[in-house]
């Protein structure tokens, strides 16, 4: 019994020892599973939660899509396209030797540039931006680890090189860089928008949470540019510029009841989608930013203040001294030589003498004045970046010789646009018009969020003057004029040419051998619906602007008039009559 | 007797149980089927934005191939192959 009773007491004890035995491991166990808990939830608890949020959670961004530019018949002239570009996580890439050769081989890349990037610390590096469709096909074929793919927006303009130095471009980044794109970038771009996306367990996206800030698409731009106009006169340009082999050229198409501004164009041109491979010289918009001397084509000027002035009528005589005309040390010269002239006549035969003489009857300070009425000398506050003011000194500032030379347009400086928008002025029974490019931005939807309208910003000259003005210039263009090629049969055409020599830049004095030909005109000469202005930089085979713009201007003339379907105004009355006949008949014996 | 009292003392305090249990069921399997729902139109959301944005950019590609057709430069060529030119100012009638 005594044996029993120690059995029994050693065997609990053995179950007891057991029991603390499995007692102390399960709490340690416990202990450790507590540890680590704690470890997790409470000191990794941060780390790991960003962990899991990333492997079901998705921050997407969404680029705003570029507003369109639109001409103002509403045709695109420059748009966002989606566009892949390729890019790399260098870290992921296995074999960075074998993919670099791939990429470069699939996508024309140099080699040893990929090898640099795919050895780069960074976690992102691009590939190719911009990628074409087949080269972005190629790649995904070849599944390379590491490589992946993203949707960019890409500007592209479907009609080249059209009105290209007004629009101007876009950089990589979608960022205007020139003209109209970096002018209006802020109204274009838009605003981003960023969202969450859940993901399931094969990345698959099936919910988008609120986004955290609200996208807008950037507006749209209409232009006050008319695609076909602006072709014919870039058209017309461009041939003049080849066939008398000059330097460049450019050439604006108003609208002067408006100041709308139908074409501006430029020679040489440049492709916008490819602007990396021009000169920045040819793709500044020149008829904005650069001044030049106008010669002849200011007379326009003169003239209007000199009948403004009350001083001198259309009839008003001048002795232009047979072709020579000494004042002081100075002597001006005539291409012809000629006698007594009139107001009128000096300016059909572009007397500079005559010129001289009718600036020192009217005074430097009311020629000045009328001048700067014009906007010679000031912005016209065109919507587009870097507009020159051109160069018209003070009365006080003008030497003897500056006196005479700003009479028949040297010693002066304009830019294509202020001698546009002065002799629309003309057109416009007197009143100066602010030019303008944009029409109206629009929304997405094609809402008008804005809308700009012509705005004028003075009368410069009396509805008589201008009336008179357009009797003399139309006078220019008849015969014995000094424009007579820009006649065009149907029409009545008022304009001027205008012949500067040009400074050369090494001696600083005028080059015998370099001009700047030009021709400025409004079209039909009594009810004018178009203002046009041809310059030609430096021509080689001719310099008068008779010769060289005048054919240009006829050219846009009558291809634009006929365009806008404005009808031949001197057809005559017979004529008329026998053309409805013929049609009447036409139409019964149909 | 004593058997008959305790059947039906278990069957008051049953139905309660399998009420609840039902109730907690059907709420599982209500909710189960609202999240698989939720998520199912997740999926056909996305399906449809993705639908929306490759139909846009079709859109676009669209408007650039019509406004290069559309271009004055190709049409004047176009123009010129079949003989036509621009009529002269005295060449256009005017009907009133």
């Amino acid at each position: 019994m005594k044996i029993y009773r120690k059995k029994k007491t050693n065997r609990t004890k053995w179950i007891r020892f057991r029991i603390g035995v499995v007692s102390i491991v399960l709490a340690l166990s416990f202990g450790v599973i507590i540890g680590r808990a704690v470890q997790l939830q409470i000191f990794k608890q941060t780390e790991l939660s960003q962990k899991a949020i990333s492997q079901y959670k998705t921050a997407l961004h969404r680029m705003p899509r570029r507003g369109t530019i639109y001409d103002r018949n509403h045709r695109e002239l420059a748009v966002s396209i989606s566009i892949t570009s390729i890019y790399a996580h260098p870290k992921q890439v296995l074999s960075q030797k074998r993919t670099a050769t791939t990429l470069a081989r699939a996508l024309n890349l140099e080699q040893q540039l990929l090898s640099e990037r795919l050895s780069s610390d960074k976690g992102f590096v691009w590939i190719k931006r911009h990628a074409t469709p087949r080269e972005v096909s190629a790649i995904r074929k070849l599944d390379l680890d590491g490589i992946d793919f993203v949707a960019e927006s890409k500007r592209f303009y479907p009609m080249k090189t059209l009105a290209a130095q007004v629009i101007g471009f876009c950089g990589i980044d979608g960022k205007g860089l020139e003209g109209l794109e970096y002018y209006y970038n802020r109204f274009l771009s838009g605003q981003g928008t960023k969202w969450t996306v859940f993901k399931d367990a094969l990345g698959r996206s099936f919910n988008a949470q609120k986004p955290l800030t609200e996208s807008q698409n950037g507006y749209n731009l209409v232009l006050t540019i008319d695609k076909n106009i602006q072709h014919i006169t870039q058209t017309a340009l461009s041939e003049a510029v080849k066939k008398f082999s000059a330097k460049s050229g450019m050439a604006l198409v108003m609208e002067p009841h408006t100041g709308a501004m139908l074409a501006i164009a430029h020679a040489p041109e440049f492709n916008p989608n490819i602007f990396a491979q021009y000169e920045p010289q040819s793709r500044r918009n020149r008829a904005i930013t650069d001044c030049f001397e106008p010669g002849s084509t200011f007379k326009i000027f003169l003239g209007a203040a000199a009948l403004e002035s009350g001083l001198c009528t259309r009839n008003t005589e001048f002795d232009c001294e047979d072709g020579r005309y000494k004042i002081g040390n100075s002597v001006v010269h005539d291409v012809h030589s000629r006698g007594v002239l009139s107001l009128q006549d000096i300016i059909k035969y572009s007397s500079n003498i005559g010129a001289a003489k009718i600036g020192n009857r009217i005074g430097e300070e009311y020629l000045f004045d009328r001048l700067k009425a014009f906007g010679f000398g000031t912005r016209a506050g065109i919507d587009c970046p870097g507009e020159t003011p051109g160069s018209v000194l003070a009365p006080e500032d003008w030497s003897d010789m500056d006196a005479l030379a700003i009479c028949f347009g040297q010693s002066v400086a304009v830019s294509a646009l202020q001698l546009a928008t002065a002799v629309s002025a003309i057109a416009n029974d007197g009143v100066l018009m602010k030019p303008y490019l944009v029409q109206a931005m629009t929304d997405q939807n094609g809402r008008i969020v804005k809308a700009f309208q012509p705005t004028r910003i003075r009368r410069v000259i009396s509805s008589e003057t201008a009336k008179t003005m357009g009797l003399m210039l139309e006078r220019v263009v008849a015969k014995g004029g000094t424009g007579q090629k820009a006649a065009l049969s149907g029409y009545t055409v008022a304009g001027k040419t205008g012949t500067a020599q040009k400074v050369d830049s090494q001696t600083n004095r005028y080059a015998t051998d370099k001009h700047i030909a030009n021709f400025v005109g409004f079209v039909p000469a009594r009810d004018p619906a178009i203002a046009i202005l041809v310059v030609v930089d430096e021509p080689r085979k001719q310099c008068y602007g008779g010769i060289v713009a005048a054919p240009v201007f006829s050219q846009i003339a009558k291809e634009s008039l006929q365009y806008l379907k404005i009808p031949p105004e001197l057809i005559t009355p017979k004529e008329t009559d026998s053309i409805r006949a013929s049609t009447e008949t036409s139409t019964w014996a149909g | 007797m004593k058997k008959r009292r305790i059947t039906k003392k278990s069957r008051t305090t049953i139905i309660p149980w399998l009420a609840l249990i039902t109730f907690s069921m059907a709420e599982l399997l209500i909710y189960s089927w609202c999240r698989v729902q939720y998520v199912q139109t997740g999926y056909e959301i996305n399906g449809a934005r993705q639908e929306y944005h490759h139909l846009t950019a079709l859109h676009e590609k669209l408007k650039v191939e019509q406004a290069q057709l559309r271009s004055p430069e190709r049409i004047k060529r176009l123009a010129k192959k079949q003989g036509l030119v621009i009529p002269n100012p005295n060449q256009v009638v005017v009907l009133p």
